[in-house]
């Protein structure tokens, strides 16, 4: 646990505040889509000894990931190497119906990697429909987008069913401290946090 | 000062944050929302004042019409601490901790635990939209941003005037004259001009006694003369400067508040004599907020509002009542901060007064230090503490000796770079002495000044004392 607390705290700390990327999200492709591309995941991608590192410099260029310090170990890995799959899919089968290009695609992979391979194995998402949705909707979600024919609150409410994170009350638990550290931290940093307040005494 | 065109010119002693306007980020209707087109004329009159000073910056207190009457009273003292203890319970710092039934449960903290986890003694549940940051220098330590309630701001200007009014002074909008001025008297300082949106939006302002941001020698007075603030705040440096030849005759105010550092007797007695006007000195931390107040020689007051005051021993064990022991503080004005045994690192004795009140007296820790340079300047010890932050430094020993050299032992920071702002500030060498650990210094607070030549009080022979 010690370990999924770690990367769920590397992950915190590069997320965007969760609630204004469910603000800004926009249509994009149907989970359907995205759920069956994720089954056929090649081996290749899912080999340990192919480099998620030069995986990533291949299909998303330039940029780093947050993960790639972590991804020896094997479920940060596969669930980076997954959601680069997705990405690449577009290219080597074909576009979603509402193409992933100039999403937020260092963030999709991210989350996968860190936020969800810590609490849901990777690998039980190429044969288990619901840990396969939810890692497609937290996927999408992260990428920009909502699940296509879905409003905010519908996908939000969706992706909530479905939240392992949720279901490991000490794990939960964690990750909220992390994200209220960094909410904090953005607060405090917030240029109109610090143009402060009148004050009328010295302490 | 800097010249940008030029940077030979660059002045080592100038501090970006404190460039005029470069922490401004809002318009005058997000930082007064329910502005006035009085409250705006006032603004512009004083901003634009022909003997103003520069003003470094813009700030309001955002309040919102619902939020005005709310600030204007107390917070509600009933049941306050089980409440208090309760929302402690519940941050991050604590939930993993049982046992933590009574006060006296809870773990000792300090000012090195909000620097290291700030966000640890913030509720989770805490409504960050009334948060806004408040940059405390503190007397222990590093520098650290404190979440500010844009609320609990807004009320301490009515504790303020409780207070004078329950010392049998009127104090209610006046159209002619600033509601506050809140004076500060260093090389550097945020600046600025403020309505009371809950006041009636009358003006307020921060201003900088230091001779260089005015536009004239003679301006601060004639500025000062114009608002002539029905109350002025400040700290004894800047207290004292209100003493000086062009400024004691010419203002009037109701009242005087002296805040942050220890108010001697004599300074408090030149004031009063000056401006036939009660004194009140304020004892509180950024951190906990006001504790106490006193208007004479005895003992301070602990306020009655949301805090708690012990004294404990060395072993954080509460001494024997009436003993000398360190001030902790339980303080519970602040919703985004509430504190539970706060070490303030002052040190005094609780007693009890007469009408079954809590008082503190012998209280130390509040030093009020000043260097003179060189070319016979006064340097406010806060003006040495801005450079020290600003370059890194965790903690400081800085001590000037009789003949006037100075000897600095420092823990952490830019060595070449404090060096040369302290020798900027003081026009002198500075003999510097650089340690690793702030356990180096030596037992005490990780920051000290001590000066063996005193700051005398303007317009008497009587000096102020030098801190020990």
């Amino acid at each position: 646990m010690a370990e999924a607390e770690k990367l769920l705290g590397v992950w915190a700390a590069c997320a965007r505040d969760e609630d204004e990327a469910w603000r800004t999200a926009v249509e994009g492709p149907a989970t359907v889509d995205l759920a069956a591309r994720l089954s056929t995941v090649p081996q290749p991608f899912l080999d340990p000894r192919v480099s998620v590192v030069a995986l990533a410099g291949d299909i998303l260029g330039m940029g780093s990931l947050a993960c790639a310090p972590y991804c020896d170990d094997a479920a940060v890995r596969q669930g980076a190497a997954i959601g680069l799959w997705l990405f690449a899919s577009e290219e080597l089968l074909s576009p979603f119906s509402r193409t992933l290009a100039n999403s937020d695609r260092f963030a999709a992979v991210d989350v996968l990697a860190l936020r969800l391979a810590s609490v849901s194995a990777p690998e039980t998402w190429l044969w288990d429909d619901e840990r396969r949705e939810e890692a497609v909707r937290t996927f999408l979600l992260w990428s920009g987008f909502l699940p296509a024919g879905e409003d905010r609150d519908t996908a939000r409410a969706l992706l909530a069913a479905r939240d392992s994170l949720s279901r490991n009350k000490a794990l939960a638990e964690a990750y909220a401290e992390h994200r209220h550290r960094e909410a904090i931290a953005r607060r405090l940093a917030d240029a109109r946090a610090k143009e402060a307040a009148a004050r009328y005494s010295s302490e | 000062m800097s010249d940008p065109e030029n940077p030979d010119l660059v002045n080592p002693l100038d501090l970006d944050e404190y460039r005029a306007g470069s922490s401004a980020a809002l318009t005058d209707h997000e930082r007064w929302p329910t502005l006035t087109e009085g409250g705006a004329t006032q603004l512009t009159r004083w901003r634009t004042h022909p003997d103003a000073p520069t003003w470094v910056h813009e700030t309001g207190d955002r309040l919102t019409e619902e939020q005005l009457d709310r600030v204007r009273r107390p917070l509600s003292r009933d049941g306050w601490l089980e409440e208090h203890l309760e929302t402690a319970r519940g941050l991050p710092r604590y939930r993993k901790l049982t046992g933590l039934t009574l006060l006296s449960d809870f773990p000792l903290i300090e000012r090195r635990d909000l620097v290291t986890d700030l966000a640890s003694f913030v509720p989770l549940d805490a409504d960050l939209d009334r948060m806004v940051g408040g940059t405390s220098s503190g007397s222990t330590g590093a520098a650290l941003m404190i979440p500010d309630d844009i609320e609990e701001v807004a009320r301490s200007f009515h504790l303020l005037r409780d207070l004078v009014i329950a010392a049998g002074v009127e104090w209610e909008p006046d159209d002619e004259r600033l509601a506050l001025a809140y004076l500060v008297h260093q090389r550097q300082a945020f600046t600025y001009v403020s309505l009371i949106s809950s006041f009636a939006h009358r003006p307020m302002a921060r201003v900088n006694l230091d001779c260089s941001g005015w536009p004239t020698v003679e301006s601060r007075a004639r500025f000062l003369a114009d608002a002539n603030p029905q109350v002025i705040s400040g700290n004894p440096s800047s207290l004292n400067e209100l003493l000086a030849d062009d400024l004691i005759g010419v203002v009037r105010p109701l009242a005087i508040f002296s805040g942050a550092m220890a108010l001697s007797g004599p300074l408090r007695r030149a004031l009063e004599q000056a401006f036939s006007a009660p004194v009140f000195d304020i004892y509180g931390l950024h951190e906990t907020r006001p504790i106490a107040v006193r208007t004479d020689d005895g003992p301070f007051r602990v306020l009655d509002r949301r805090v708690v005051v012990e004294a404990l021993d060395a072993d954080g064990l509460p001494v024997p009542h009436g003993e000398a022991g360190e001030l902790v503080v339980t303080a519970g004005e602040n919703p985004l901060l509430p504190l539970v045994r706060y070490r303030t690192g002052d040190f005094g004795r609780l007693i009890s007064l007469p009408d079954g009140g809590v008082g503190i007296t012998d209280l130390e820790g509040r030093e009020h230090t000043s260097f003179i340079a060189s070319d016979g300047r006064m340097v406010a010890c806060v003006d040495l503490t801005q450079q020290l932050q600003a370059h890194g430094a965790v903690g400081w020993s800085i001590q000037q000796h009789a003949d006037g050299s100075i000897l600095a032992h420092i823990a952490g920071g830019e060595k070449v770079s404090i060096k040369a702002g302290l020798e900027a500030l003081l026009s002198q060498d500075v003999e510097m002495d650089a340690v690793d650990r702030v356990s180096q210094l030596g037992e005490g607070k990780p920051r000290r000044y001590f000066s063996a030549v005193s700051s005398p009080i303007r317009g008497s022979d009587v000096q102020a004392r030098s801190s020990p």
